[in-house]
């Protein structure tokens, strides 16, 4: 009700009484969006979330944040190949962050300072759930279902947990005192691990059907692929994973004055790298693919990760990239060389991708042995019933596997996984699906859209160099030290700021601070959005200034209802 | 703490906000007003205790639709000529009464360039201690976009059309600044919607000077410029990127201080926002050469303030308006 005034006066703040809410024809919200490095994380981390609570300065809120999804960040801040940091709108700014540093500096301090877990005691009656395989696909798994409550028995056939991370990753990039914590940090938080207990050994998927409720299958790929060139082996030749293994188990590595490497996985790469840090002179890689770089085809990279085919070329590996063995030459019973060809991967008929040599283009390389390194494939011993004959199981993205209900599946086992944080992904998404089915719910909601840096309005940043993180140089690198330096806590802050808050709000003001119309309220307490400012209808116009004013892509227009 | 529903309604809220705002919603401005958001600021920034004289213009018209006011302040519609005179007589009557009290003026492009300037050179001259604001829209806007001694060269209004005789206006936007600088008074500076902070900060040190200040906010208006009602920040924040509004301050009629600008835009980036300069972009050699011109006054403006950047800073066209998390953008 309009308050009448007998002269020319008014009282003040009396235009309240008129809501030029009414003439909006589009409304302001406030929307979480995605941002790229957390669609980007095949574990599930959402960088922009802990990088903020890093920027508020509460470093174990941090990493309670990015356990959340990945509980190995000490593990994964070395190892993973961070496609992340590939898809940061900041790297389209200026340079992306240094989310792996960051990560790998939060997991340290959880080391440091002992920082529990977000787990809760669990029930009396809780349901059980076997792992089979403590690599990181189980390990994440068994973590997740601890957290939503269930009461997990780990097998794994080895006497340690860790898989390929402890039996494969060299320590110069991965330090076993890390490892080692880290993983037993995981295996306290409530879950029973039986080591030296093997499926289709030790007892059957029958066996655990019988006392479990679901069973998660992470044994990864454990089995060396058959090599040779025309049926040709050359003597005493044995998978590279096996030298690997054996190098980390009990120290002994082949002497040869030269070598070539067959196959550009990490598998190569690192023993390429242990041969050469052993001494050997000539330390050859030898792949069909291409070495990583600017406008190499995603398709056509060495699958080994791109920082470790980097470092391999400093410390003086040789590659040999777009190359085949077309033969071996062997003098007597010894290899003394391979013949090599060019190829390609090229497009066939019925859009095949085939691998082509090229005929005159072959050249003579002499090395004292040929490794293979060509991939490894599931040991059926104990999955023969899952596996029907194929050399890897096909589980659904939820882990689900077609007609075996309450037995799921992640990590190197199945086709088409590769790395950690797949492995560690496959694990979490499992631990969500076996819940759902055991709880009889729905599967968390799809994704939400991402914003990208045209969405952002980059005006309100600052250009700044990311921040650097230290290298030991060649000369002082050796199969023992790690390679790469930790961020210290400090500057880890230092770059959290940094960070664009991509689709998430950074209570930066802008919007409270712009609206021509008062329209934007603050608040103390947390909206259900999760932010702090309010959009009061009654009286914004819906003009969007605001929108396109927000640094972080958070204010959404939408036609009013 | 989180909730699924705030505890306060929006009207608790308002009553509850960090800073007090002298400048209510309810007031019926345009859609993205850039003048209505400049005012809140400057009201803002100069808290409660506080006596404002408001010339005719659209700010007056749009915040005090009797019988409401959009105003929590002592507020009082001077006629459009005389806001400056209106202003030192509060000011006398307050130093009579021997209280503290602010007195401010408000007053359009058109109020301040035009009409009123006799009555503001005067209020200049004899040293009241007031704060004269203007906010510049670059037009008579309140009466349909006539053109002002303020309007830009080459600028589209309804008396000054793009046709056969011209490109939009033929005179100069007048340089109302050093006008001002040569009353030597104790402040005086140029400002804008796009740098809030900067903004503020000049309004602060306006009320801290003993005697006549003076400050003139660009102030897009979405309407009479013909621009999305979206991007007034965004044209506001390019005419200092660009070095056609110089962001200046001047004490006894000396340069003090100016912001740097860091990256130079070219000023097709200002003028292709707006509708006023569409006639511009014509395929037209003296469309051509208008743009040219205005190209040439802004890298005028940059030579005699002196505003290229030597090296990145805090407080240049690109530092200034930095955000951070945690914000309180009221700094
Ligand atoms: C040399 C090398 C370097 C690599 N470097 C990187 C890297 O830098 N970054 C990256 O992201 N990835 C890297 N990878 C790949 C990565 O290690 C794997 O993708 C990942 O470890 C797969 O995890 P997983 O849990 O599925 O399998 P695994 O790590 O293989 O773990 C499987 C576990 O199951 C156990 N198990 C097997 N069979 C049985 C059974 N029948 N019963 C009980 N337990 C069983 C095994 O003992 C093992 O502990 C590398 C791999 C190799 C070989
Ligand atoms: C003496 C006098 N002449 C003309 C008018 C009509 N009039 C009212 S507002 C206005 C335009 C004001 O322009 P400006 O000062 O630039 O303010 P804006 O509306 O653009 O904010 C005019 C011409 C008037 N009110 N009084
Ligand atoms: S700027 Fe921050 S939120 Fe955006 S992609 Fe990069 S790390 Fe993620
Ligand atoms: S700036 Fe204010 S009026 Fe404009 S859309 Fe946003 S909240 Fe509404
Ligand atoms: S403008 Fe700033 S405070 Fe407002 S929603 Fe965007 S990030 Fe949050
Ligand atoms: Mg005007």
């Amino acid at each position: 009700m309009a308050t009448l005034t007998r002269g020319a006066f008014a009282k003040p703040g009396t235009s309240l009484q008129f809501k030029t809410g009414d003439w909006r024809l589009q409304r302001p919200v406030y929307l979480h969006r995605n941002a790229p490095c957390h669609v980007a994380c095949p574990a599930g981390e959402d960088p922009q979330a802990y990088l903020a609570r890093l920027a508020e300065g509460n470093s174990q809120a941090a990493w309670e944040t990015l356990v959340a999804a990945n509980p190995l960040p000490a593990i994964t801040g070395r190892v993973c190949h961070h496609p992340c940091e590939s898809s940061c709108n900041r790297g389209d700014y200026d340079e992306p962050l240094a989310i792996h540093g960051i990560e790998r500096t939060l997991g340290d301090e959880a080391i440091l300072h002992g920082w529990n877990y977000p787990v809760r005691p669990l029930s009396s009656d809780a349901l059980r759930v076997a792992v089979v395989g403590a690599g990181p696909a189980g390990l994440s798994a068994a973590y997740h279902l601890t957290r939503l409550g269930y009461r997990v028995s780990l097998f794994e056939a080895e006497s340690e947990a860790g898989g390929l991370l402890a039996s494969a990753i060299p320590a110069y990039r991965l330090p076993r005192s890390v490892l080692g914590d880290e993983i037993a940090r995981l295996l306290s938080v409530g879950m029973t691990f039986m080591p030296r207990t093997r499926l289709g050994r030790d007892f059957t998927l029958d066996d655990l059907r019988a006392d479990h409720r679901a069973i998660f299958i992470g044994v990864g790929n454990q089995r060396g692929r058959q090599w040779s060139v025309d049926g040709v082996v050359p003597r005493d030749s044995r998978p590279g994973l096996d030298i690997l293994k054996e190098w980390l188990s009990i120290g002994s590595l082949p002497a040869y004055k030269s070598v070539a490497i067959v196959g550009g996985g990490n598998t190569a790469v690192d023993l390429a790298r242990v041969l050469k840090f052993s001494g050997i002179p000539e330390v050859h890689i030898i792949s069909y693919r291409a070495v990583p770089g600017p406008g190499v085809a995603a398709e056509d990279v060495m699958r080994a990760t791109a920082r470790e085919v980097r470092q391999a070329i400093e410390e003086g590996v040789i590659i040999h990239e777009h190359r085949g063995v077309r033969r071996l030459i062997i003098r007597g019973e010894r290899v003394a060389g391979v013949e090599m060809v060019h190829t390609k991967k090229l497009t066939r008929s019925a859009g095949r991708r085939e691998t082509v040599e090229f005929e005159g283009t072959e050249t003579i390389l002499h090395v004292e042995q040929v490794i293979p390194a060509v991939g490894q494939e599931v040991d059926p011993a104990g999955l023969e019933m899952l596996l029907a004959g194929h050399p890897f199981l096909h589980p659904d993205s939820w882990g689900r596997l077609e007609g075996f209900e309450g037995i799921f599946a992640g990590g190197d086992v199945r086709e088409g996984a590769a790395t950690v944080s797949d492995a560690i992904g496959d694990g979490r998404r499992a631990a969500l699906a076996i819940d759902s089915y055991l709880r009889n719910s729905a599967l968390p909601a799809s994704q939400r859209p991402v914003v990208r840096l045209n969405d952002l309005n980059v005006n309100y940043f600052e250009p700044q160099p990311r921040t650097k993180i230290e290298l030991l140089p060649v000369g002082e690198r050796n199969a023992e030290r790690e390679i790469e330096q930790a961020l210290p806590l400090s500057h880890a802050g230092i770059e959290s700021h940094r960070c664009f808050s991509c689709g998430e709000c950074m209570s930066c003001d802008n919007c409270w601070t712009l609206c021509p119309d008062n329209a934007v309220l603050k608040t103390l307490e947390e909206t259900a959005a999760g932010d702090h400012y309010v959009f009061d209808y009654d009286y914004c116009k819906g003009c969007a200034l605001c929108a396109h004013e927000c640094p972080s892509g958070y204010i959404l227009m939408e036609p009013e209802p | 703490m989180t909730l699924e529903q705030p505890t306060k309604s929006c009207s608790e809220l308002r009553r509850a906000q960090p800073v007090f705002r002298g400048l209510e919603a309810g007031h019926r401005a345009c859609q993205g007003c850039g003048q209505a958001l400049a005012a809140r600021l400057v009201t803002e920034a100069i808290g409660p205790d506080v006596l404002i004289a408001n010339a005719t213009g659209c700010l007056e018209v749009f915040t005090t639709a009797w019988p409401q006011s959009a105003w929590r302040v002592p507020w009082l519609h001077s006629v459009f000529a005389n806001t400056a005179a209106v202003a030192s007589g509060m000011e006398a009557a307050l130093k009579a009464q021997k209280r503290n009290t602010k007195v401010v003026a408000f007053g359009g492009d058109g109020g301040t360039f035009d009409i009123g300037l006799q009555a503001l050179s005067g209020m200049l001259e004899r040293n009241h201690n007031v704060l004269y604001v203007c906010f510049d829209n670059e037009a008579y806007m309140n009466t349909g976009v006539q053109r002002s001694s303020s309007t830009p060269h080459a600028a589209e209004t309804t008396t000054s059309p793009p046709g056969r005789e011209r490109a939009g206006k033929r005179h100069l936007k007048k340089d109302l600044v050093t006008i001002i600088a040569a009353h030597r008074i104790p402040y005086a500076a140029t400002a804008t919607v796009a740098y809030p902070s900067d903004l503020r900060k000049k309004v602060r040190r306006g009320l801290q000077v003993e005697g006549a200040a003076f400050i003139v906010v660009h102030s897009p208006c979405p309407l009479g410029w013909g621009h999305e009602n979206a991007l007034g920040i965004e044209v506001a924040r390019l005419a200092v990127q660009t070095g056609l509004y110089p962001m200046i301050e001047l004490e006894r009629g000396e340069l003090v201080g100016a912001m740097p600008i860091r990256e130079v835009h070219p000023v097709t980036d200002y003028l292709r926002l707006q509708d006023r300069f569409k006639h511009l972009f014509a395929d037209d050699p003296r469309a051509r050469e208008e743009l040219e011109h205005l190209q040439e006054l802004a890298n005028h403006n940059i030579e005699v303030y002196g505003l290229r950047a030597q090296k990145p800073d805090r407080f240049d066209s690109e530092g200034a308006d930095t955000v951070r998390r945690g914000g309180m953008r009221t700094a």
